[in-house]
């Protein structure tokens, strides 16, 4: 349904972003993560139709984005990160006004805002000015404009910042329930939210896509980590840590206690419990790999390396 | 089409459910009736009294008052006029909705155009209170037919004209009081570049001592000059056809003047795609 290729963005001689390339099949619900300043926006704002590539192409809905790019309009909705609305406008009326300019007929405008209303539960603030709203209704007008006339494609630039946490809830559950029929790319850099309603993620830094993935495989995925203690001197268990070809390093934290990391692909549990049964093994405890670990390891990495590539210009 | 009138009704309202439609619209209304009401007691004490005056007999009322009246209108509305274009795209991108307008699926022609007409409509709202005026005249006066609706037509042209210039300054720039600011003065340029096309010498201005060539290049040079000061300010042809003469060319410059600035319009909403 998404298929950027090489998408590639100057501001001056800064990339904001420099050969990204993702898909995103019918029906997904992808991720967008990245830290402050990675070209998250930069690609959305691609993506939606506002500003243009300096190279690579991108596919929405079957029409290119640099070709056809009413097309494309006319199959996203698009929520952009600070929720710009006509703040002196009846919420109604805008919503009107959008129907209007997305081709919605006539006859279904009232049904189609209504509906739309009803699903970002707004039926209650239809005649209220949209300046005078919370922040959190606003967003809820932002996302119901997106929803109108029913895209195929939704494309959400960070919806839940700056919400109470039972808003936040609320947004994430509708996000869920959108992407039960629709296409969502969701960018955000909460990622408890991700792993709520995303199926899989792409990871940008630096402008550059560092990892793209189902979230199941990425918490699996690289190396496994356990900790462990042993009833037995550190030299001894040193000895059989280095010997162990599974284990790549392990640290000693003292009182007995290992951090010790494995080869990707390989169950370390069943290789330390043979390896230090002997050794009097009194705990084994895989580290679980939250979307965090994989985040920071993914970001930090590619933040020492892009030091001696670039030189800055996140 | 329907696109178009969707930004034109939403641009268009957006003047009255803000104080800026009101203010325009009042100012107008004020300052309008103020000019009837002064020329009016000027050609009453003309009348009364021609020859004080350097009249022959009572000097014509379409002349002397109706057309000059029209022309101060086309005048105020171009005073006023930098409010009404001041926000239509500056607006948009000061309050960051220029995201959503294009991000919608509209053509560029239906955002300028639309934008456009709902400037056009305030202008026409704005002549209304003029019309006010033609009405409780034309109870008591008989005025030539002619003069009424080329009268009329040139307020609006002239509008018409000066709301494409505010338009393509509100295309430029991402602040609309920087915007109006720049279409006032503007608008203040023209209007003194007007009043000293008269007074420019007809002679070649290049010193006599100079080559030949030299010259007379000078003196094309100048000529041009001269007839863009004599022929560009907004109000030169408007004073003839105010008085229902009007010339295919006084038309043509008006409409020539919206078309020359909404294309400007277009290339530079059209910038952003090879901008960075």
């Amino acid at each position: 349904m998404i298929e950027v290729m090489g998408l590639t963005k100057y501001y001056g001689q800064l990339a904001a972003i420099e050969d990204v390339t993702f898909s995103v099949d019918e029906g997904e619900v992808i991720g967008f993560l990245g830290p402050n300043g990675a070209g998250k926006t930069t690609t959305m704002r691609i993506l939606a139709g506002f500003s243009p590539a300096s190279r690579g192409k991108a596919v929405v809905a079957g029409y290119d984005i640099g070709q056809r790019p009413l097309e494309v309009k006319r199959r996203v909705g698009y929520l952009p990160e600070n929720v710009p609305l006509y703040r002196e406008m009846l919420v109604s009326r805008f919503l009107d006004y959008v129907a209007d300019v997305k081709a919605v007929p006539s006859r279904e405008r009232r049904g189609e805002v209504g509906r739309v209303m009803e699903r970002c539960g707004l039926e209650h603030m239809a005649k209220r000015i949209i300046g005078n709203l919370s922040k959190g209704y606003r967003q809820r007008v932002g996302l119901a404009q997106a929803l109108i006339g029913n895209p195929p494609v939704l494309i959400l630039d960070e919806p839940t910042v700056g919400l109470d946490p039972r808003q936040i809830v609320e947004i994430r559950q509708m996000i869920k329930d959108l992407g039960e029929d629709h296409t969502v790319l969701l960018s955000t850099h909460i990622l408890p939210e991700v792993t709520m309603v995303c199926e899989r993620v792409v990871i940008v830094n630096g402008g550059r896509v560092v990892a793209q993935d189902s979230l199941d495989s990425l918490a699996k995925g690289g190396e496994t980590t356990y900790d462990v203690a042993v009833d037995a001197p550190e030299e001894q268990v040193s000895a059989v840590l280095k010997t162990e070809p599974k284990v790549v390093s392990f640290t000693s934290h003292g009182g007995g206690r290992y951090e010790v990391k494995g080869a990707p692909d390989c169950d370390l549990g069943t290789v330390l419990s043979g390896a230090l049964a002997g050794l009097g093994l009194r705990e084994l405890r895989a580290h679980t790999h939250t979307l965090e670990d994989v985040f920071i390891g993914v970001v930090s990495s590619e933040a020492a390396a892009g030091e001696h590539e670039k030189g800055g210009g996140a | 089409m329907r696109n178009m009138w969707a930004v034109c009704k939403r641009e268009f309202t957006g003047y009255f459910v803000t104080p800026v439609g009101y203010v325009v619209v009042g100012i107008f209304a004020v300052i309008v009736g103020l000019g009837f009401c002064a020329s009016f007691l000027f050609y009453a004490r003309v009348s009364v009294n021609p020859t004080a005056f350097a009249y022959s007999g009572v000097p014509d009322f379409e002349e002397t008052f109706l057309s000059p009246f029209l022309v101060f209108c086309g005048m105020v509305a171009m005073f006023i006029g930098p409010l009404i274009t001041m926000g239509l795209l500056a607006g948009e991108r000061h309050r960051g909705t220029m995201e959503l307008l294009l991000t919608h699926p509209l053509r560029d022609r239906e955002i300028i155009f639309g934008k456009y007409l709902a400037a056009l409509g305030m202008l026409l709202v704005m002549m209304a209170t003029i019309i006010v005026h033609l009405a409780i005249l034309g109870r008591y006066v008989d005025v030539e037919p002619a003069v009424l609706v080329f009268g009329l037509l040139t307020v609006f042209l002239m509008g018409a004209a000066f709301v494409s210039l505010g338009l393509f300054v509100s295309s430029l720039v991402g602040n609309p009081v920087t915007a109006g600011v720049l279409t006032f003065g503007l608008w203040l340029v023209m209007y003194i570049l007007g009043t000293f096309g008269e007074n420019l010498p007809d002679a070649n201005p290049a010193p006599a001592g100079w080559s030949e060539g030299v010259r007379s290049a000078i003196g094309r040079g100048y000529d041009v000059f001269r007839a863009l000061v004599e022929q560009l300010p907004l109000d030169v042809h408007a004073k003839e056809m105010a008085q229902g003469v009007a010339t295919p060319a006084d038309i043509a410059y008006y409409v020539l003047f919206a078309a020359f600035f909404l294309f400007l319009t277009f290339r530079a909403l059209e910038s952003r795609k090879w901008r960075a």
